[in-house]
């Protein structure tokens, strides 16, 4: 056990510390990239407590799509760092209060809950017994039962997403040449090759 | 003795981690060799296509070739462009080689013969390969040169659009199978050949080796490298050891993309005929077989077909594998559904 | 009975909108271009033919494992709301095509925007609220921004984006110390939760405030209603009236069935924030309206204005509150889908116009317009005995019967200033220097939406029982 409480202290600090980077990095490549390191230590603390389906979605989605993506805009991007940093001082105390807040709140919170009151048995019994059946099955389960509605409702939004990406982004430009496959495929040989007799020194 | 040994390996933490770094050495080398040989196979295959003989000077049949072109990469001088970014330029090709070897870590090669024979194999080795492309796009922006970032960017591009391939035809197998583990995937496929998911499963087979092909960038999806265009795309500004890792990392993906292929759908470890004396022969070899033939399939083609425009390769990732994928997901489904197929929980 | 399915019949409406919007979608899709005409007026027509599901027959519980409710309110709101949105898809072909940004998904966006608000109106569920209000609000994004090459519409599109995700975020942040402290997610669970006496628990009631600050950022409430202008005055003109009218509406059914649900037992808790929220959202709306000159800004004040007396019913907590915010809300949208209708109709050598001095003189050039504005302009001002001043009138009354007596005089005041700005565009039209004249508008869909607004607003004092029976029955589904 005292490996497991080495590997959770290691993984969390790792997580906190990349967190805190993603924040004060100067360059947003930096961000980017301690935003993956977090996002990775994550994962590993979902391991140690066993929730291992979480953990590899995690990574797929986030780290192996999402941060792709977001790194591929960013490097692209032309940032003048100096900028950026410039209104960092003047939205710090503002930032750090509201940071504050939450932080009371989330202690609040897990004090409550901590504290052995009705509601953590409360949330155990609804929730399948995680020894009892490997988590990517008890996911499944409830999934496509209970939750039913908010997976299809999920679906209609991301249908949103990607209808609204499609209408903002996608021009029809007039002129452009592009491949049709099947054009390709049925062209035949008389289609494609004209057999000229070429008179001698005349050129074609 | 011998019963102190076992307790020592198996309950002291010591021993444990001896044990673990043991089975993990056991795994590595081979891999090596097997990534320094296929370099030799690679050429020797192009060679027999192109009517040359390929590698024959260094050693018999030219077969210490690849540890003539090792040792020169590790003894030359490793460069780094002054207005490179120092740390993740280092990093890079480290990631590019870390994420293909790590990822075996669940690969059964045959019945328990695995490190970690963790719940959710399949989902570990997806995430995993989506990793190699970081090592990619960061050693194209660090490099700090226009040919490096352009391959970084057609890169990640191209990845990610097939992962999204990958990923349904890994749903379609483990419908079939009902469990991410893959020790019980290949367990599924018990019996003769064609009871492999090979069969039922062809043109996710197909989808399958062709992404692979694009994950790996291979030929015809080798964009980010393509020399006509990009010099070597995103690792033209790497030199020595360097470009060794990244050398490295790229053959021993392609085996494990092999043997991903080899688990999903030609039955892992199992012989294809289950009979004597085919059954005599351990699992590992049949596994290591299955390997080599994809990998021959990855090199064939790379003798014999031309490069893909860009354009091509995101019409061919987006607009065919995407929907015949889904729709092959939704039809096993539907199958298993209705044909009373569905595995047991 | 599998389990998550239960009772799905109830959702009919919903399925039948979520299938008609995927067929027209693809249909759109192998069509083209040429395919719009008819996605927008079969949309429209779906959208009808929903509201017409949810009364025959009329059908009421819970499904899909109670994540989902259907009740006389919801069907009552959720009728305004389809109405609402179909009415607006109708009004903006003309805009569009004069944009150049005539295109089938506008409708089908509206569509599913739409149907996130039926979802967030049957919510019975946090998580089921979040993904409806989500739907919702990602479809109003993406039409926010759908006149993509106009700096203005983009601009309006990302501000408010990121001003919702914000919002979106207090309400999530809310609803995790919700579940924390009350143990589940469902109304039901978080009412039992807090009825057993453990109601004073500091967590829950920060998790109330974000929850309730992350609808009235949906509603547009002071403090909450910083993107309304800027927003109502890029956004494309036809989709500022689907704004002004339908996830008003949506929003506000949500708040209700939110407040008067799973947080009845914290009513002196909520009523607080609410009554602040409403005073301060009617004086914002009265006083910064004056000085506008841009009359879709002039309405997005105005509706923050409308959105304080709605608050003031639901701040009432009793019967008659709600039963005077569903009437109110059914003569805002009329209203309000006229005037934007007029506004649609505005042009000027075939060019859009939207300023109030444009206005100017209108009385002498078109008079019917004008005329039609009049009965807009003095309706919303509450002036008897048009259907906006019995509006207010049942607001204020079941103000004063809960014994919210300052607030109650506060709106009256409020309102006395807003009719300033109304009747200001009243004498801009018939007593100012004419401007060069506004065009003759052309029959179309926005003549006759505008002139039935019209229509209904001035007869309202006349037959006024078929609204107040509805809105009576409304209220009573959420006090079985």
């Amino acid at each position: 056990m005292i490996l497991q409480a080495l590997a959770f202290y290691v993984f969390a600090a790792i997580t906190v510390a990349s967190a805190a980077m993603v924040v004060t990095s100067r360059n947003p490549v930096y961000s980017v990239l301690f935003l993956i390191l977090a996002f990775f230590n994550a994962a590993a603390l979902f391991l140690l407590i066993g929730a291992e389906f979480i953990a590899m979605i995690l990574v797929i989605v986030y780290v192996g799509a999402v941060a792709v993506l977001f790194l591929f805009v960013v490097m692209m991007l032309d940032i003048n760092l100096t900028e950026l940093r410039e209104g960092f001082l003047e939205y710090f105390p503002v930032g750090a209060l509201i940071g504050a807040v939450l932080f009371a709140e989330l202690l609040l919170g897990v004090g409550i809950i901590g504290s052995g009151s009705t509601t953590v048995a409360a949330l155990n019994a609804h929730g399948p017994h995680v020894a009892a059946i490997d988590n990517t099955r008890a996911i499944g389960r409830v999934l496509y039962t209970q939750y039913f509605y908010l997976f299809q409702v999920a679906g209609l939004v991301l249908l949103v997403a990607m209808i609204g990406a499609i209408v903002l982004t996608l021009r029809s430009r007039p002129g452009v040449r592009r491949q049709r496959a099947g054009e390709q495929i049925n062209r035949t040989k008389e289609q494609a090759i004209s057999v000229v007799k070429v008179p001698t020194r005349g050129g074609v | 003795m011998f019963a102190d040994i076992h307790t020592f390996f198996t309950t002291n933490w010591l021993g444990i981690a001896i044990l673990i770094l043991l089975q993990c050495l056991a795994v590595t080398v081979p891999l090596l060799l097997a990534v320094a040989y296929m370099t030799y196979a690679d050429r020797k295959i192009w060679a027999s296509i192109q009517l040359r003989r390929g590698p024959n000077v260094v050693g018999p049949f030219g077969l210490l070739q690849p540890m003539a072109d090792g040792l020169k990469l590790v003894l030359k001088e490793t460069i780094i462009p002054s207005s490179a970014n120092g740390i993740l330029f280092v990093i890079a090709p480290m990631i590019a080689f870390m994420t293909a070897l790590v990822a075996w870590a669940v690969v059964p090669f045959d019945n328990g013969w695995v490190i970690a024979d963790i719940n959710v194999g399949i989902l570990y080795l997806f995430a995993i390969s989506s990793l190699g492309v970081y090592g990619i796009i960061i050693a194209g922006w660090a490099s700090n040169s226009k040919y490096a970032f352009l391959g970084a960017l057609r890169s990640a591009a191209q990845m990610v659009s097939y992962e999204v391939s990958i990923g349904f035809v890994l749903v379609t197998v483990l419908l079939c199978v009902g469990s991410l583990n893959l020790s019980k995937v290949v367990l599924a496929q018990s019996g003769w050949f064609w009871n492999w998911f090979w069969l039922p499963l062809l043109p996710m087979f197909v989808i399958f080796f062709i992404s692979a092909l694009a994950e790996t960038n291979r030929t015809p999806f080798d964009l980010p490298m393509s020399e006509a265009e990009l010099v070597a795309g995103f690792h033209t500004e790497y030199s020595a050891m360097t470009f060794g890792l990244f050398f490295l990392g790229e053959y021993a993906n392609m085996i494990l993309l092999s043997a991903l292929g080899a688990v999903l759908f030609l039955g892992g470890w199992h012989s294809p005929i289950p009979y004597a004396p085919f059954t005599l022969v351990p699992g590992v070899i049949w596994f290591a077989l299955k390997i080599a033939f994809l990998l021959f399939i990855f090199s064939w083609t790379k003798g014999t077909l031309p490069r893909y425009r860009y354009d091509q390769l995101m019409r061919l990732g987006w607009k065919v594998f995407l929907p015949v994928s889904l729709a092959w997901v939704v039809l096993t489904a539907a199958v298993l559904q209705f044909g009373g197929w569905l595995p047991k929980p | 009975m599998i389990v998550g399915l239960e009772n799905w019949a109830l959702a009919r409406p919903e399925l039948f909108l979520a299938a008609a919007t995927a067929l027209l979608l693809i249909y759109g899709v192998v069509r083209g271009e040429i395919a719009t005409a008819f996605v927008s007026v079969a949309t429209a027509v779906a959208l009808l033919v929903t509201a017409a599901l949810l009364f025959l027959p009329y059908r009421e519980g819970t499904a899909f494992a109670s994540l989902f409710i259907a009740d006389r309110l919801t069907a009552t709101m959720k009728a305004l709301v389809l109405v609402g949105s179909a009415v607006a898809i109708l009004m903006s072909r003309a805009y569009f095509e004069q944009a150049k940004a005539w295109r089938f998904e506008y409708p089908l966006v509206v569509a599913l925007a739409t149907l996130g608000m039926m979802l967030m109106i049957s919510a019975n569920d946090l998580m089921a609220l979040y993904v409806g209000l989500e739907l919702q609000s990602l479809a109003l994004y993406v039409i926010a921004a759908f006149q993509r090459d106009s700096v203005r519409s983009t601009e309006a599109g990302v501000k408010y984006f990121v001003l919702g995700s914000v919002a979106s975020g207090m309400l999530l942040f809310g609803s995790s110390l919700i579940y924390g402290f009350c143990g589940g997610t469902a109304f039901v669970q978080i009412s039992g939760a807090l009825a057993d006496g453990r109601s004073a628990e500091i967590g829950v009631i920060i998790g109330l405030v974000f929850v309730v600050a992350g609808l009235a950022f949906k509603v547009s409430a002071v403090p909450f209603h910083m993107w309304t202008p800027d927003v109502y005055e890029g956004a494309p003109t036809p989709v500022t009236a689907l704004f002004a009218v339908a996830p008003k509406i949506a929003a506000m059914s949500l708040l209700v069935s939110v407040l008067m649900g799973p947080f009845k037992p914290l009513f002196a808790q909520w009523q607080q924030i609410i009554v602040v929220a409403s005073v301060f959202s009617m004086a914002l709306g009265a006083f910064a309206a004056l000085r506008q000159q841009n009359i879709k800004r002039l309405m997005a004040y105005s509706s923050i204005g409308n959105v304080g007396y709605v608050l003031l019913g639901v701040a009432s907590g009793t019967e008659k509150g709600i039963q005077a915010v569903v009437f109110y809300l059914a003569i805002y949208m009329v209203m309000t889908l006229g005037v934007f209708a007029t506004i649609l109709m505005m042009k000027r050598r075939n060019i859009m116009v939207e300023e109030v001095s444009d206005l100017a003189g209108l009385a002498r050039s078109q008079p019917m317009m004008a005329f039609g504005m009049l009965i807009f302009m003095f309706s919303l001002a509450g002036i008897p005995p048009l259907a906006g001043f019995w509006g207010k009138l049942y607001i204020f009354m079941a103000a004063v019967e809960a014994k919210l007596f300052v607030p109650a005089g506060l709106g009256v005041l409020a309102s006395v200033v807003a009719s300033y700005y109304y009747l200001r565009i009243v004498k801009v039209m018939y007593f100012d220097e004419p401007a060069e004249a506004i065009d003759r508008p052309s029959f179309g869909v926005n003549r006759v939406v505008a002139l039935v607004a019209a229509f209904l607003i001035a007869i309202f004092s006349l037959v006024p029982q078929p609204l107040s029976l509805i809105a009576e029955a409304a209220a009573k589904g959420l006090f079985q």
